[in-house]
């Protein structure tokens, strides 16, 4: 069973704007599974489907077995959401904001506090259980919004840009509060996110959407090769002798590029596994290596790579909206 | 639906209201003021016209039903201003993917807005003490009195959602709900008798639920007299109830 299936999911907006536009994935129990595009590429869209909150076009989407559209009560029991922009009640303590959900979830009357202590600790606010969320810095917000969550305990989290706003402090902290989450309790976790740092550390597979339709899907690693290799360039200390510089025979993974006096460019796919590798052989054959350095490929050019279509659409778009307005202005003047 | 779900839900949707105020109060506090100038200034001057109330009633004994029933109008016309607010900041979207149901949120905020008007109640009856008005404390018609104010307030916090849906933005809630209080007001016995209008403006008012309110105030607090309490509970009941099937089925497009 899946955590999530799509099937062809579309949603139409006041019958013109396709903001999803037939998609359909799987995402795998205990995964966490990222979705990235562009703003407006239709993320927050398709996980308000997911949660029920939107109905779709057409389309299905199942939730551990389940279809959104007629048992959307069931799937809401079994989902944390956690909206973009921040959803905790200010007015209210961190104790009150988890016994509010906790019931509304209708956790049993005798679990209640210890799931709410559990959860205030667990992510670590338990010293700051009486005093009003207005007092909380971001981050802290955010923290208590998962631990809202968790009172719940949720087969599934869905996180719509949990880190938007965020210091990179509480951001790196945030993640680590995820992944601990995925690893402690198997819980499959759906972050919609354009930190493509973010997606990186913490995802383990990720579909990229552009203008409505997932343009890729696959793990970083598999993405990131499909955009290319990465290169890393040797420098080599000058030779004392005149001797001619003979390069060693590299591996197959490797391949070499150019060689312009002594400096070497080689082609890998993971360079920082590479650089021990590839200095162990240099030196084999008597040569000194002066510097490396290494060409990355991140998942910043995957996206630009995938999402890049989404700015040529949307320049065709903008040009028939043009069109059309030039000529709506004619009929008018007519 | 499952009936003892739906009830903690409501009950928690309000309790969410109870205990912001537990932590800040001084909003109630500044909603008796209004009510308190009208019985103090208006009741007071106009007190010295006889002949205006029907059967000798002093004037302000006349008017501390209405009154009260408009200061209650007030805190749930402008209900949909908060709820506008809570789908901005997100609060809305999250009560929604709860597996509570939507009908609950709109009875549990409409409740909220009804303890808010039996605050109101007491602080009201206090100042009518203050002031000699001679209201009929009778156990039954106190109780009578929270039922009538729970529920006009629901009644109006309904309303108030319904147009939230509709308009969507603070600002334009400030609009209708300031277009709609006044008349609403004028065009209701709240501060004179209804035989007083003229005759289209009467036909108006029957339409209006806070005639039904205030006619079902002044019989159990003022007069006594019973007789059309029946068809005034039951207009509030109806339209009360219809305005909650609206705005619930309304909700959902608020945060579309």
């Amino acid at each position: 069973m899946y955590a999530i299936e799509i099937n062809d999911l579309t949603k139409i907006f006041n019958k013109r704007t396709r903001a999803v536009n037939g998609i359909s994935f799987t995402v795998q129990e205990g995964e966490i599974f990222g979705l990235l595009g562009p703003n407006g590429a239709g993320k927050t869209t398709a996980i308000r489907m997911i949660t029920s909150l939107t109905t779709p076009t057409s389309g299905s989407v199942h939730v551990f077995g389940s279809n959104v559209s007629n048992s959307s009560e069931q799937v809401r029991q079994m989902v944390g959401y956690i909206p973009q922009s921040i959803s905790v009640d200010a007015d209210l303590t961190a104790y009150e904001n988890l016994l509010i959900y906790a019931k509304l979830f209708y956790v049993n009357k005798n679990e209640r506090d210890t799931r709410i202590k559990f959860a205030l600790e667990y992510m670590g606010l338990s010293d700051r259980t009486d005093d009003l969320a207005k007092r909380f810095s971001g981050g802290m917000m955010r923290r208590l919004e998962v631990a809202q969550a968790l009172v719940n305990r949720p087969k599934m989290l869905i996180l719509d840009e949990p880190s938007i706003g965020l210091d990179p402090s509480s951001k790196i902290q945030m993640w680590k509060y995820l992944k601990k989450l995925n690893e402690d309790f198997h819980t499959t976790i759906l972050i919609t996110t354009h930190d493509m740092s973010e997606a990186d550390e913490l995802c383990d597979k990720i579909a990229i959407m552009s203008a409505g339709k997932i343009a890729v899907i696959g793990s970083p690693v598999d993405l990131k090769e499909s955009v290319g290799k990465e290169t890393l360039t040797i420098t080599l200390k000058l030779q004392k002798s005149s001797s001619e510089q003979v390069l060693p025979v590299l591996d197959d993974e490797f391949g070499l590029v150019s060689q312009e006096g002594n400096v070497i460019k080689i082609s890998t796919r993971n360079g920082e596994q590479a650089i021990p590798k590839i200095l162990q052989s240099f030196r084999d054959v008597g040569l000194d290596v002066d510097s490396v350095s290494l060409n990355k490929i991140t998942l910043d050019d995957v996206f630009i790579k995938y999402a890049k279509m989404k700015f040529e659409s949307e320049n065709t778009e903008s040009n028939r909206d043009t069109r059309m307005a030039r000529r709506t202005i004619r009929r008018r003047a007519g | 639906m499952n009936i003892q779900r739906f009830t903690t839900s409501v009950f928690t949707i309000a309790e969410i209201e109870v205990r912001k105020i537990r932590h800040d109060s001084s909003e109630l506090w500044m909603r008796v003021i209004q009510p308190a100038l009208w019985l103090l200034v208006f009741g007071e001057v106009f007190n010295g016209i006889r002949g205006f109330t029907p059967a000798g009633i002093p004037y302000i004994d006349f008017i501390t039903p209405g009154i009260l029933a408009q200061s209650v109008q007030f805190i749930a016309i402008f209900y949909g201003i908060t709820i506008v607010w809570e789908k901005d900041v997100g609060l809305l979207t999250k009560l929604l993917s709860t597996p509570s149901p939507r009908s609950s949120i709109i009875v549990g905020k409409a409740l909220a807005a009804g303890f808010r008007g039996l605050f109101q109640a007491i602080m009201v009856f206090g100042l009518a003490i203050l002031l000699g008005v001679h209201l009929r404390f009778d156990l039954l018609d106190i109780a009578g009195t929270f039922f009538v104010i729970v529920l006009f307030a629901m009644c109006f916090t309904s309303l108030s959602m319904v147009l939230a849906s509709l308009l969507k933005t603070r600002e334009r809630m400030m609009g209708i709900g300031q277009a709609i209080t006044m008349p609403l007001f004028f065009a209701s016995s709240a501060i004179y008798p209804i035989a007083l209008m003229p005759k289209w403006l009467q036909i108006i008012s029957l339409g209006n639920p806070l005639t039904y309110v205030v006619g079902a105030l002044r019989a159990m607090l003022l007069t006594g007299d019973y007789s059309n309490l029946a068809v005034d509970l039951l207009a509030l009941i109806i339209s009360t109830v219809v305005l909650i099937v609206f705005a619930s089925i309304r909700l959902r497009r608020l945060v579309d």
